[in-house]
């Protein structure tokens, strides 16, 4: 990914403050988004970066590689972060949010079947629990119960998703687990238990 | 008075009998047993028989809060209250309640660690304390009221410093299922009746003393700081119950359900909870709703702020307004409360039409709080509606009652789960109005002797969570495994210990938890995945153990032992590790007796091995394997046909259970064969009079 010629036939003493500059812009907008609890994607670093004008070219030319600027930011910073995904690569800053909750936020950019299944599938591996549709509707998930139920329906029906089972419980509530994961009996137990049971012992 | 800081270095006794009221110096008398529930057990076994009724003139009612009342230490605000349980079945046994709110503090600053009171007023009266001063009034203007207006009357006359804590009618009427209650929410249940059969309407307090720290004012500071740095949300879940950008784990079921977004709905102005990070000690209040814990959505609208006891930035007792129920069935719009107390009214119900979270279960929450916390009704951890429920629904109540008296509810209400049935309810408990009203106030134990009903019966019902005694589970082997099992059986009324379940419920995964657990309880089989239990496990046996301890010393200590221990803790930094020491930090800075963990656990043990002895002595049998620590039906059957430690499966194995047992019974020094403390046992413990009081009965085993 080059940048566009804002700045060119720049000189040695001047590359290296706007290089400086170029790294604490984009520090700073990391660090900005992270605290707003999102991330930032390195295609739309560079697009703010041109906007305000602060990408230039070498003598011969040549610019720096965005990629590479945010390669070194990560390496030499205490808390910026990369991510990689299906899309553009994602950062932040770790000050601000976990890898965890940053992980989330990339699986929302991948499209919500993918988000509920790999929620799903990580609830089931990590903690050994189903997890309850409401979940989907609390930030930073923020989708409408009616949508995921929408997308529970189309993920039914497209391959890739045969492991995400949702089941109800005695009290209507509605649980979603994968079976790669959790054993039926065991994941029927623990969204009864989770739902009805625990309320019985407050 | 000793050097010691931390106490207030007087015991008040007073006599109603006679009139008469005198001191005791703390130190003397009871130092090795703390305060609370320590103090409880020591004057129950010193001074109240073998044989003793409840209601009797010569029964004591202990009041007892420890040395951490009334200072700065987090999580400081609860009286253990003591005295023979009316609900124990099937005969009164020593056991406690506690209650949270304003009273141990002010006690405190009133000069006293307890009040002990004995005898019986010839009319009824009500006990002011102002400092050294300690008068009894007649009571008879406000007997016949409910605890609201017995409160804002006694409060009236002691001033807005005061606090009350009173009985309602309830109590007054000698109906065992009743309460005490302070600062308009904080009960204790069992009690009521106690102190009505004392003509004991109502204590208030005000004091204008002050708790003298014995360490280094910046030491205490420091401290302070450091062991709110470890808090997590309510019962000390320790991860955020949806994703948090500083979280690195969530957990649906957690009461830390602050979140950006989430807002008291009716406070004056808006406040919007957060995030509530961890560093953020000065928002810890923010962290749990109680109310929309178990109520949602709905409840989050509905709430003013959260409240709690003195000192404790959890606030677990939650402020609603709900301006409807003050047209629609004429009470308060405000109410607050917390757990069983919060959803009193309505847990009666099998459903609701807008269902379990809509706004008729939120009024059924506000009426039945406008009349359980004023008539004094008690709910014994929620199995007076469980039994009500299981009643009502197998034709057990048309059955007993005549025709008139059934016909003079509104079933159909009922049924639909409309809350104006509770006022046809409550108040017939609270007076003891016919049989109905009658026998669900005996507590279960007596309410199945007097209908015929079989105890054993109600014990393999799984979905009543009846345990034994008259009383429930309190977070068992269903979710505990065999140290739940083992918890559940040490004591005369449900066991209200959170030590255990603080730790398994408190939102960390599995691995961690193990981790942790292998650092405190010396292995990780001491937890298991809830569902996927595994074989007893000697660590198993010291995690009951230990839980036991803390319990007993947090009821000593006046900390909460429904908010701690603090063992694990929201930091990641540090590995989520708490810290097991905090207790004995506090008790050494605060007293300047310089025990450390070790050693005040020492103290926890012999507080329990007092309760065991009081057991035993009132049972008249030293075979508690045999006739006191039983096991409801329940715990070893399951809907599925799969055979225990299967996942998915919640019950335990008989002879594993009693593997169990030997190895809990083991590391407490207990005979394995009766359940029974050894001789060496009390003397280790500096109990040779106990020990020797009853062997003298036969009621130690053998050597």
């Amino acid at each position: 990914m080059k940048a566009p010629a804002i700045m060119e036939r720049a000189g040695k003493e001047d590359r290296t403050g706007l290089r400086d500059a170029v790294a604490a812009r984009v520090s700073a907008v990391i660090r900005e988004r992270s605290a707003a609890a999102e991330l930032i994607s390195e295609a739309e670093i560079l697009s703010l970066l041109n906007d305000e004008h602060l990408m230039f070219l070498d003598a011969d030319g040549t610019g720096e590689d965005i990629t590479v600027i945010l390669a070194r930011l990560v390496q030499e910073s205490e808390d910026l972060q990369k991510l990689s995904g299906a899309g553009s690569p994602c950062h932040y800053s770790s000050y601000y949010m976990t890898e965890a909750y940053a992980q989330i936020l990339l699986r929302k950019r991948e499209g919500p079947l993918q988000l509920i299944a790999e929620t799903v599938r990580q609830n089931a591996c990590a903690y050994q629990r189903p997890v309850p549709l409401d979940i989907f509707t609390l930030p930073p998930f923020n989708l409408a119960y009616d949508k995921v139920l929408e997308y529970l329906a189309l993920m039914a029906q497209t391959t890739g998703y045969d492991d995400i089972v949702m089941t109800s419980t005695s009290a209507s509530g509605i649980y979603l687990y994968s079976t790669s994961h959790l054993e039926t009996e065991h994941a029927l137990m623990l969204a009864e238990w989770l739902d009805v049971g625990q309320a019985v012992n407050p | 008075m000793s050097g010691y800081g931390g106490w207030a270095g007087k015991v008040l006794r007073v006599d109603l009998s006679t009139g008469r009221s005198w001191t005791e110096d703390t130190i003397e008398q009871y130092k090795a047993y703390l305060g609370g529930t320590g103090i409880g057990y020591k004057v129950m076994w010193d001074e109240v028989p073998a044989g003793t009724k409840p209601y009797d003139p010569e029964n004591r009612i202990i009041f007892a809060v420890g040395p951490l009342a009334g200072t700065g230490a987090p999580c400081n605000g609860r009286t253990a209250i003591t005295t023979l349980w009316p609900t124990c079945w099937p005969i009164p046994l020593v056991a406690s309640g506690h209650m949270g709110g304003q009273f141990a503090a002010k006690l405190k600053y009133a000069g006293y660690d307890a009040i002990v009171i004995q005898g019986k007023a010839a009319r009824p009266v009500w006990l002011m304390i102002v400092d050294q001063k300690v008068e009894i009034h007649d009571a008879r203007r406000i007997w016949g009221q409910g605890i609201r207006g017995a409160t804002a009357a006694i409060s009236e006359i002691m001033g807005p410093d005061a606090v009350v804590a009173a009985i309602g009618q309830a109590g007054e009427n000698l109906v065992p299922m009743s309460v005490v209650m302070n600062a308009v929410s904080h009960s204790a249940g069992g009690i009521g009746s106690v102190m009505g059969s004392k003509n004991l309407k109502a204590i208030g307090v005000r004091g204008t003393g002050s708790i003298r720290i014995a360490g280094k004012k910046e030491d205490w500071e420091k401290l302070i700081k450091y062991h709110l740095s470890l808090l997590g949300g309510n019962n000390q879940h320790v991860v955020p119950n949806s994703p948090q950008p500083w979280a690195e784990f969530y957990d649906p079921t957690t009461r830390w359900n602050a979140s950006r977004g989430k807002r008291w709905g009716a406070a004056g102005h808006l406040v919007d909870t957060g995030t509530c990070a961890p560093r953020e000690t000065n928002r810890i209040a923010y962290r749990s709703n109680m109310a929309a814990f178990f109520l949602g959505d709905n409840a989050w609208k509905h709430t003013v702020r959260g409240s709690g006891c003195t000192s404790c930035p959890i606030r677990c007792h939650t402020m609603l307004k709900v301006p409807a129920v003050a047209a629609k069935y004429g009470i308060p719009a405000v109410g607050q409360n917390t757990c069983v107390g919060f959803l009193f009214g309505r847990s009666f119900f099998k459903e609701f039409t807008d269902g379990p979270k809509g706004m008729t279960a939120l009024e059924a929450c506000m009426v039945g709080m406008h009349l359980a916390d004023d008539l004094g009704v008690w709910c014994n951890y929620g199995q007076l509606q469980r039994d009500f429920i299981k009643l009502y629904y197998s034709g057990v109540i048309e059955k007993k009652l005549g025709t008139r008296e059934f016909k003079s509810y509104s079933w159909s209400k009922y049924e639909k789960g409309d809350p104006t049935f509770l006022f046809e309810l409550l108040p017939r408990i609270a007076m003891k109005e016919g049989e109905l009203g009658t026998v669900l106030g005996l507590g279960t134990g007596y309410m199945l002797e007097r209908w015929g009903l079989s105890e054993t019966e109600w014990g393999k019902d799984k979905d009543l969570a009846y345990w034994k005694m008259g009383h429930p589970k309190h977070h068992a082997s269903e979710e505990a495994g065999q140290c739940g099992l083992l918890i559940n059986l040490m004591y005369n009324r449900d066991s209200q210990c959170h030590s255990h379940t603080n730790f398994l419920r408190n939102g960390l995964p599995l691995p961690l938890q193990k981790k942790l657990a292998a650092e405190i309880w010396e292995a990780p089989e001491a937890v298991d995945g809830l569902g996927d239990y595994k074989p007893m496990h000697r660590s198993k046996a010291r995690m009951a153990k230990w839980s036991l301890l803390r319990k007993e010393l947090h009821d000593s200590l006046s900390l909460c032992n429904w908010m701690g221990p603090w063992v694990a803790s929201p930091i990641r930094e540090r590995g989520y590790r708490g810290d097991d020491s905090i207790e004995s930090m506090l008790y050494k800075l605060a007293t300047g007796d310089n025990k450390d963990r070790e050693e005040l656990d020492k103290v926890g043990e012999r507080i329990l091995l007092l309760h065991r002895a009081l057991t035993i002595r009132g049972m008249g049998t030293k075979e508690m394997r045999l006739h006191h620590d039983k096991i409801p039906e329940w715990v070893f059957t399951d809907k599925s046909d799969k055979p225990p430690f299967t996942k998915g499966a919640t019950h335990l194995d008989r002879n594993d259970v009693q593997v169990a047992l030997d190895m809990f019974y083991e590391e407490l020094g207990w005979d394995k064969a009766t359940g029974a403390p050894t001789h060496g046992t009390y003397r280790k413990f500096g109990m040779d009079s106990v020990s020797a009081a009853l062997s003298k009965r036969n009621l130690e085993p053998p050597a």
